[in-house]
């Protein structure tokens, strides 16, 4: 009896082990830096993420008929969270690929010590410092938005061209704030600016009143923020206001928060400009937009587009390498590489079939064509924003 | 530079992260000197505190200064009864048991905060307030308002510490627990005594932090370092060398970037922390030795 209940059991088990792969679910990692300094920004990101993935299941789903789930992890938009939020995802998850993390220190930290030695593949909307270009990842670090080194040049010439010939810059103390950093410097020096004033600063401080007053010291009326709206910039643009330190305020992607003006007012920012890569004007980013808004999502909040068009490559790359995940990372060049036949944001039914028949196909997404370089990074677009009465204004774009 | 832009934009913000460092440190140390660990939950229970005053404040559309002395009440029962449930039941254990405790009711702390008033940066009311000019002295009312506050609330701790029954209780109990348990001190109600007296502290730090600058879930966590590297400046149990301790480390942070690159302001405090450790151990009024 003892004998024949253990053979029964044993073949259950035995049958869950072998259906188990036909019908399980397919798993890719969501993390994202829901608390910490990008907190504000993150849930659209993730929302636009999910949105890709309801778009597969709504298709067809993967594979065979099989649903995509996203498993939110928290990177905290620092290294040691994201480090164990990809950790978790991996080895008990099982995730096949990653979309994410959100910010730059995550990135280096989980492609370092997680995901590049398990050879799992990662697609992150947001990670901008330039950092991420040299590191050692085997090819499976990708980024839908465009290196820092970018965005830091763009926003140097553009404040050139805006007359803007002397300017102090604080900078957060981290992988994003110091890419950004280093490369607008290197721009605005070469073209003839001034920085009257370079400094480093923790986050997270209560008071940078003696880090404002250093920095004023050099005589610019001008203050260029290359930290998180939501954190210790939020800190820096109220105190530089409240006690007339600057007269014009420039920030990066990491400003246009729209904390900024729920904490402060709108009335008080009239002189707060804030860079930020936008998508180009594109059928892809309509289509995207149509389906984002329907969602109840704002398509121009940050990084949406580039969240979007992360999660949607990625489930590309995952139905192109049969969801065998140490062949993901490859299907991602296969998928986006300017060859064969397009496919836009929502259109998984069709990229599904052609996978299947075996045909070339190219992603065009809703922030840009990704055609990713050697490095796995891809080009972009900048404009330069005001805030108004409804939030953030597009005031032109950069060069 | 001027005598006036170094106290405009180096002491005086000095003054106002030191008082509220100060209040917090006062917390610590009395929790050093009477229930003998480092509790390192006091910084989410500042967050918490803050944040209650948050609600407050959006519920009933009152002042934050209102919302104060209700804050400071709600703040010490949770702390009360995190002690009741928590820490009461491992005093007998070693107390680096209760160290690794108070961390868990820090995170917890923390999640709770999370989770009831989201992650985004708040602040009490919207705008900015431009510093009020006092013979060129810039301040705002609520920097004042500040070091008013933290300096009253010491004041009338030191005086229910002196003259009070409880008060000398709590000192006897600080100096010998045992001896003061046989003496007839009942030691349970010291420990609640002191965990309405540390919540309501805490609570005091946090809605100053709050108001001076802006309400995030990690703004009491980052403060905790400077926290402790002030009481034990201060001297551990020395409620007066607390408030110096913090005064001392909230101005030397400020005055650090002009001699320092700015991104080594952050690690003021734990210099100061490790030079006291190394030279004078009993911080600069005596306290105890850990």
């Amino acid at each position: 009896m003892k004998l024949f209940q253990t053979a029964i059991a044993a073949a259950l088990l035995g049958a869950t082990a072998l259906a188990a792969p036909a019908h399980a679910d397919v798993k890719i990692g969501l993390i994202g830096g829901v608390t910490g300094p990008i907190a504000a920004m993150a849930p659209p990101m993730i929302a636009s993420a999910q949105l890709a993935i309801d778009q597969v299941n709504a298709n067809g789903g993967i594979l065979d008929g099989q649903k995509l789930i996203g498993v939110v992890g928290d990177s905290a938009c620092n290294p040691q969270n994201g480090t164990d939020a990809a950790t978790k995802a991996v080895n008990i998850e099982g995730v096949v690929a990653i979309v994410g993390p959100h910010c730059s220190g995550s990135v280096l930290a989980v492609a370092n010590s997680v995901t590049v030695p398990a050879g799992i593949a990662i697609i992150t909307p947001s990670g901008t410092s330039p950092e991420i270009t040299s590191l050692d990842d085997k090819d499976t670090v990708f980024r839908t938005v465009p290196s820092d080194d970018y965005q830091g040049r763009a926003l140097a010439r553009t404040l050139l061209d805006r007359g803007t010939k002397k300017v102090a810059v604080a900078y957060l103390n981290n992988d994003y704030g110091k890419g950004l950093a280093e490369a607008f410097k290197s721009e605005f020096e070469a073209n003839g600016g001034e920085i009257a004033g370079y400094a480093a600063h923790e986050g997270e401080k209560a008071s940078y009143r003696s880090n404002l007053a250093e920095l004023a010291s050099g005589g610019a009326d001008t203050l260029v923020i290359l930290d998180y709206g939501d954190g210790s910039g939020l800190t820096l643009l109220r105190q530089a206001l409240e006690n007339g330190f600057f007269e014009n305020f420039v920030g990066a992607d990491g400003m246009k928060s729209d904390a900024t003006f729920k904490e402060l007012g709108a009335e008080n920012l009239t002189t707060f400009v804030a860079s930020s890569p936008v998508g180009e004007k594109s059928d892809a980013l309509e289509m995207f937009s149509k389906a984002f808004t329907e969602a109840g999502g704002d398509p121009s909040a940050i990084f949406v587009t580039t969240s979007y068009d992360a999660a949607f490559l990625m489930a590309l790359a995952v139905e192109k390498a049969g969801g065998d995940k140490t062949k993901v990372a490859a299907a991602m060049r296969e998928i986006s590489n300017g060859t064969g036949e397009t496919i836009l944001p929502g259109e998984w039914a069709k990229a599904k079939e052609l996978i299947a028949a075996g045909k070339a196909i190219d992603y065009k997404g809703a922030a840009g064509d990704h055609n990713f370089d050697e490095k796995g990074d891809v080009p972009g677009a900048y404009a330069l924003f005001k805030v108004g009465a409804n939030g953030f204004e597009m005031i032109g774009e950069m060069k | 530079m001027g005598a006036l832009e170094i106290i405009n934009f180096y002491l005086v913000p000095g003054l106002v992260v030191g008082s509220i460092y100060a209040l917090g440190a006062v917390g610590i140390t009395l929790v050093f000197a009477i229930l003998r660990y480092a509790h390192l939950a006091h910084g989410d229970l500042a967050t918490l505190g803050a944040f209650l005053g948050l609600g407050l404040v959006t519920a009933l559309g009152i002042s934050p200064y209102l919302a104060l002395p209700a804050v400071m009440v709600l703040t010490a029962v949770v702390a009360v009864g995190i002690d009741r449930v928590f820490y009461d039941y491992l005093r007998e254990r070693p107390k680096i048991v209760t160290v690794m405790a108070s961390l868990g009711i820090a995170l917890m702390v923390r999640a709770i905060v999370q989770v009831v008033w989201g992650v985004d940066s708040q602040t009490y009311t919207r705008g900015i307030v431009r510093p009020e000019n006092w013979f060129g002295i810039r301040v705002r009312d609520r920097e004042l308002i500040t070091i008013l506050a933290m300096i009253a609330l010491v004041v009338a701790l030191q005086l229910f510490l002196q003259r009070s029954k409880w008060g000398k209780a709590m000192r006897a109990m600080s100096d010998n627990p045992d001896l003061a348990l046989l003496s007839g001190v009942d030691n349970g109600k010291v420990v609640t005594i002191t965990w309405v007296i540390v919540g309501g502290l805490c609570a005091a730090a946090g809605l100053f932090l709050g108001l001076n600058f802006e309400l995030k879930a990690m703004m009491g966590w980052s403060m905790l370092l400077p926290m402790f590297a002030a009481a034990i400046l201060g001297g551990v149990g020395r409620v007066e060398g607390a408030v110096i301790g913090g005064l001392i480390v909230g101005v030397a942070e400020e005055m650090s970037t002009l001699f320092l690159p700015t991104e080594y302001k952050a690690a003021t405090a734990f210099a100061i922390l490790l030079l006291m450790l190394l030279v004078r151990p009993t911080g600069l009024l005596r306290g105890k030795v850990l």
